[in-house]
């Protein structure tokens, strides 16, 4: 895990197109950015803004067009599809907005899942204290059908902590749940924060979300336009609603990345 | 409506790319097999026909059937003085003596056999070609004297013969040498056999044993006299002794021996081109299924923006019309290929027919499309009936895993009912005394089982798959938990693709039962019953000249020869009632060769001359003793009363004699002069070696290649060689069905992958590598084909096991379960899933992580 107050991700000059010459469009247009390990981080902005194109280039699930891209020390435009796998499964967790769980799998074999495919044994300790931290204590044993969606997104959140990952990245975690159990499941991302030190990058479009993070990256064309320390909800509104009117034409341009 | 359908098809056409590639594998087995047998069948017409004389006489004789020169090597004659007692007849243009031989040899300088193999016949013909006759001298000079042959082309060209080259015949009364003096070429197709050209002089001497007789005299009618019109002149002039045929007769009872022959050929085809069928259509039925349940957004939106439930019902079977119609298209095609193949396949055998004159009738053509469209329309039916049956609103909101959790209770009472049912008709069969009513048992208890372990086979995919795939975890970790439970995932599906397997590998399972229980049978009723060192005998079991017993008892170690020789005939009762049968005789010393088992009097007594030795139910039946006068009546239409000297036990003495009568040698050629041996039992003298005494018999024999020398190992390695090629026969046809079977494994892992996109995206995101992907779409296949082993083993041995019990009485009384073959078919099963696996497992790991996330 990194140590607190030391980039856990960083971006130089990251540029991504979509299709070519003429007709290209650009996702990203020179983002720099450092991710500090230990805090939890929210990438907000409008459709089309570039936040997932950021977020997978981060992770390693997409490859930029210019630019350079580093997980802790390791630069990752050079890397394979063996060796970002790799990366992927020792270093990064992951939690999406819908089917993050395999159907065929209990929720104990779905947490460990990643340490299974690398062939470790997930330290059972650590797994406990996950395991009850999230509140999943009675539920390991159930299928992903048999969970409220509240809870599979909560058996998410386990798999990407158990693995003791150096970043999570979470893509809209709470989209499809009800407010009670999505404030649930940020409750449990800011704990894995606090509590187990962990460092956490969110992509959300909506400012309750965003205001349970330590930092929020205000994204809009393809760039970082502005951050916020500290967010309340409403601090978080004000400043899109700001740039909603600044950004206004622009913000309609057809969006590559689809949310 | 019908272009949205157009549409869909054309949308889903790599999707149904693998059930039309059944339907067209399927038709062309079944265009093929039609083509293929009726291009022989065209083939020997036409050969029969150029071959039939206008009007031929034969003579009469109800005992030997036509073609008979197997048994005895004699055939009925007509004498040279019935020609002229028709050549005045008014109509006759012209009359020729026929002397036709088939079973001769010809072999080169060396001793080696010329002749046709396998199946086609040699034949040795005088030469004196008619006014139409079937050949032509094209090169060389018509054969005159004792040694001058000539040779039809097709076998000069394929032996590389040349004019002048020294020959050897041997016919019914031994060897001489010949020299090919000319060729003589067919005008129609000749589909392998070896003709063999003398004078008539000769063909009568060397062939039949005599001059002045000919097997027929042909007739050619005059100008503007019908073929009926001279056979109603002739037939009384010459009398009820002698059959008078029409070509047209004459060529039609020569098609009815080949037609029934035939058809068993066609009908064995065609049984497994129905095999295959059935698999396409579980296949189809599978692909349908998946696709309905894939679409069923699309079809709910349909039903949603208005078309009735009809119209959905209708647009999936005009689409399944559509994938029948464009796979029978191209399965004809490809059966026009295979019957050519066919074709070539056969030529390596020995029957040679022609590519160009390729038989293509029109019901080849109904029946194609009738089994494309049929099967297909068919078998999209239930899926179809199912996807007009969704509600739009639950169609539009999409169950995730359709089939999943349906009640199966249903399916578990009615599959064991049926499976009970089968299993009773089995034990039933291999119980029952009655062979007939065993057999009709046995073929509804092995339908019913089928029927029964398909319906139930979802509710076995569970524990099946559990037990074959259960260490997958432990070897292979996570990606072989997943791989065992995708294969559970629908139980339905898996074993729906398995079940397709499992016919295949049944029929595998239960005929290698069978075969191996008939070669350990064998061996079991050599060792009982031959008491023979060595057994001389020609390999297709025809007779050969009588030299070749002179010769086994002039080599030096031999201790004892005794000789053999079948004709047909038949047991006359005192009520002057017939049974056919065949008339063994035998030297003395039958005993000392072969263990017969006897009730009464002893074999020497039986087999002396003016004696018969009777089977014991013949004897109980008709009431007769030792001393009894029994009645016989032999090939040649002669009878003779002889004194039972000795009565066998019938159903204890294998070896087929049964209620065969055994006579001596001498008496048998009393009354069918000429017969010939068609085997020679040896025991070698006391103090000599077997093997010596049996390389010097090879040697001495070496001119006759026709026989051969064999001991009991050998015999045993013969007949099992013979099973072997004919179990391997069945593979082959089995191995379409199996290679539709494969396809269904691809097709639903293809399904499969397409399905879970989102799943594999997943994996790939949190850290799954291609290679663990494809291992794990490679292990879901290897687990669906074991469990479709495992079903198809299970259920092979049993048919195997009931078909064994049934035929013991038949003498297959040894059971061998060929555990080779098992362990062989559950590696082939294995190898057969990870080349299944092969497409769905590159296409997975090539998708791109982020699409695949967000596939829809």
């Amino acid at each position: 895990m990194a140590a607190s107050g030391q980039p856990a991700a960083r971006a130089v000059g990251l540029c991504k197109a979509y299709g070519s010459g003429e007709t290209a469009v650009l996702a990203l247009d020179r983002v720099d950015v450092e991710i500090d390990g230990g805090r939890f981080t929210a990438i907000m902005g409008p459709s089309g803004s570039g936040k997932s194109t950021l977020m997978h280039c981060l992770a390693g699930l997409d490859k930029p067009t210019g630019g350079e891209v580093y997980v802790g020390d390791t630069e990752l435009s050079h890397l394979g599809d063996r060796a970002l796998t790799r990366l992927r499964r020792d270093r990064i967790g992951f939690v999406f907005q819908a089917f993050n769980l395999l159907p065929t799998l209990t929720a104990e074999e779905n947490i460990t899942l990643p340490g299974d495919i690398a062939g470790r044994r997930t330290d059972a300790a650590w797994l406990r204290q996950v395991v009850e931290t999230l509140n999943l204590g009675d539920r390991l044993r159930h299928r992903p059908h048999e969970l409220s969606g509240g809870q599979q997104q909560r058996v998410a959140v386990a798999r990407a902590l158990a693995a003791r990952p150096q970043l999570i990245f979470a893509d809209e975690p709470t989209g499809n749940l009800d407010s009670r159990s999505g404030a649930e499941v940020l409750g449990f991302l800011r704990r894995s924060v606090d509590e187990l030190g962990q460092t956490v990058v969110m992509v959300t479009h909506d400012p309750n979300a965003a205001s349970f993070a330590d930092l929020v990256l205000f994204l809009a064309d393809g760039r970082i336009v502005d951050r916020l320390e500290g967010p309340t909800a409403d601090a978080v509104l004000e400043r899109m609603r700001r740039f909603d009117v600044r950004g206004g034409s622009q913000v309609t341009l057809p969006a590559p990345d689809a949310d | 409506m019908l272009k949205a359908t157009l549409r869909s098809f054309l949308a889903h056409k790599g999707r149904l790319a693998l059930s039309m590639l059944a339907v067209l594998l399927s038709v062309a087995f079944v265009a093929g097999t039609l083509m293929f047998t009726d291009t022989i069948g065209s083939t020997f017409d036409r050969l029969f026909r150029s071959t039939s004389a206008d009007v031929s006489i034969t003579a009469h004789n109800d005992v030997a059937g036509r073609n008979d020169q197997n048994f005895s090597g004699t055939v009925p004659t007509v004498p040279a003085s019935l020609i002229p007692q028709v050549a005045h007849i008014p109509g006759v243009a012209a009359v020729n003596g026929r002397v036709s031989m088939a079973g001769i040899v010809l072999t080169d300088a060396n001793n080696k056999s010329i002749g046709a193999i396998g199946g086609a016949p040699t034949i040795g013909i005088n030469w004196s070609p008619g006014p139409n006759s079937p050949v032509d001298l094209t090169s060389g000079t018509a054969p005159s004297g004792d040694g001058q042959v000539v040779v039809d082309s097709d076998t000069v060209s394929k032996h590389h013969l040349v004019l002048g080259q020294q020959l050897h015949v041997i016919g019914a009364t031994g060897g001489f040498p010949v020299r090919l003096t000319g060729i003589a070429t067919f005008n129609t197709t000749n589909p392998g056999a070896t003709l063999v050209f003398l004078d008539t002089g000769t063909a009568q001497r060397r062939l039949l044993g005599h001059e002045g007789v000919f097997t027929s005299v042909d007739l050619t009618a005059a100008k503007g006299v019908t073929n009926e019109q001279l056979r109603d002149r002739v037939a009384p002039v010459v009398g009820s002794a002698y059959d008078v045929k029409t070509a047209e007769q004459t060529a039609k009872d020569a098609a009815q021996t080949l037609g029934a022959f035939l058809s068993v050929i066609k009908d064995a085809l065609l049984g497994f081109a129905g095999i295959a069928v059935l698999v396409g259509v579980s296949l189809i039925l599978n692909t349908f299924s998946m696709l309905v349940a894939q679409r069923t957004r699309e079809l709910g939106l349909m039903r949603a923006l208005g078309a009735s439930r009809e119209q959905v019902n209708r647009s999936v079977l005009v689409e399944a019309a559509l994938l029948g119609l464009m796979g029978s298209t191209l399965g004809l095609f490809l059966g026009v290929g295979l019957a050519l193949g066919l074709i070539k396949l056969i030529a390596r055998g020995g029957m040679v027919l022609k590519g160009s004159q390729l038989a293509v009738h029109w019901p080849t053509i109904v029946a194609a499309y009738a089994v494309g469209i049929i099967v297909t329309t068919v078998s999209a039916y239930l899926p179809a009936r199912r996807a007009s049956r969704i509600s739009p609103m639950a169609a539009l909101r999409e169950a995730d895993t359709p089939g999943r959790g349906a009640p199966l209770r249903i399916r578990a009472v009615v599959g064991l009912v049926v499976l009970a049912v089968s299993a009773g008709l089995l034990v039933g069969a291999a119980t029952d005394k009655d062979l007939g009513q065993a057999g009709i048992l046995l073929g509804g208890g092995v339908l019913l089982s089928l029927v029964g372990l398909i319906i139930i086979g979802p509710l076995l995919a569970t524990p099946v798959i559990r037990l074959v795939g259960g260490w997958f975890p432990r070897v292979f970790g996570p990606v072989g938990t997943l791989s065992q439970r995708n294969a559970l995932r629908n139980p339905r599906r898996t074993s729906a693709t398995a079940s397709a397997l499992m016919i295949g590998l049944a029929l595998v399972a239960s005929l290698s039962v069978v075969g191996s229980s008939m070669a350990a049978s064998f061996d079991a009723q050599i060792d009982k019953t031959i008491g023979a060192d060595l057994i001389v005998q020609n390999s297709t079991g025809l007779p050969f000249p009588n030299e070749v017993g002179d010769t086994v008892q002039a080599t030096p170690g031999v201790g004892l020869a005794v000789r053999g020789q079948g004709t047909r005939g038949a047991l006359v009762a005192a009520d002057g009632t017939q049974q056919k049968t065949v008339v063994v005789g035998t030297s003395p010393g039958l005993d000392k060769v072969v263990r017969i088992e006897m009730r009464n009097g002893t074999v020497a007594a039986g087999t002396a001359p003016g004696h018969a030795m009777i089977g014991s139910n013949y004897a109980d039946a008709h009431g007769l003793h030792l001393g009894s006068p029994v009645t016989i009546l032999f090939q040649s239409g002669r009878a003779g009363t002889l004194t039972v000297g000795g009565i066998d036990v019938t159903d204890t003495n294998p070896g087929g004699l049964g209620d065969e009568p055994v006579v001596a040698s001498s008496t048998l050629r009393q009354y069918v002069p000429g017969a010939l041996d068609d085997i020679v039992f040896v025991n070698v003298a006391p103090g000599a070696d077997k093997e010596q005494v049996k390389s010097a018999l090879t040697t001495a024999l070496a001119k006759d290649p026709q026989v051969q020398v064999r001991d009991q190992t050998d015999y045993k390695k013969l007949v099992r060689g013979q099973i072997d090629l004919l179990l391997n026969l069945v593979y082959g046809l089995l191995a379409l069905a199996i290679i539709i079977a494969i396809l269904g494994v691809v097709n639903t892992l293809a399904l499969s992958v397409i399905e879970r996109t989102r799943e594999i995206g997943l994996l790939r995101a949190i850290g799954l590598g291609r290679a663990q992907l494809r291992r794990m779409v490679r292990l879901e296949a290897v687990v669906i084909a074991l469990f479709g082993a495992v079903l198809g083993l299970g259920l092979g041995l049993g048919w195997g096991l009931a078909a064994q019990r049934l035929l013991a009485a038949k003498g297959l009384q040894s059971l061998a379960i060929p555990w080779s073959t098992i362990i062989a078919v559950v590696i082939g099963a294995a190898v057969v899933g990870l080349l299944a696996a092969l497409g769905p497992a590159l296409r997975a790991s090539r998708l791109n992580v982020l699409d695949a996330i967000a596939h829809e």
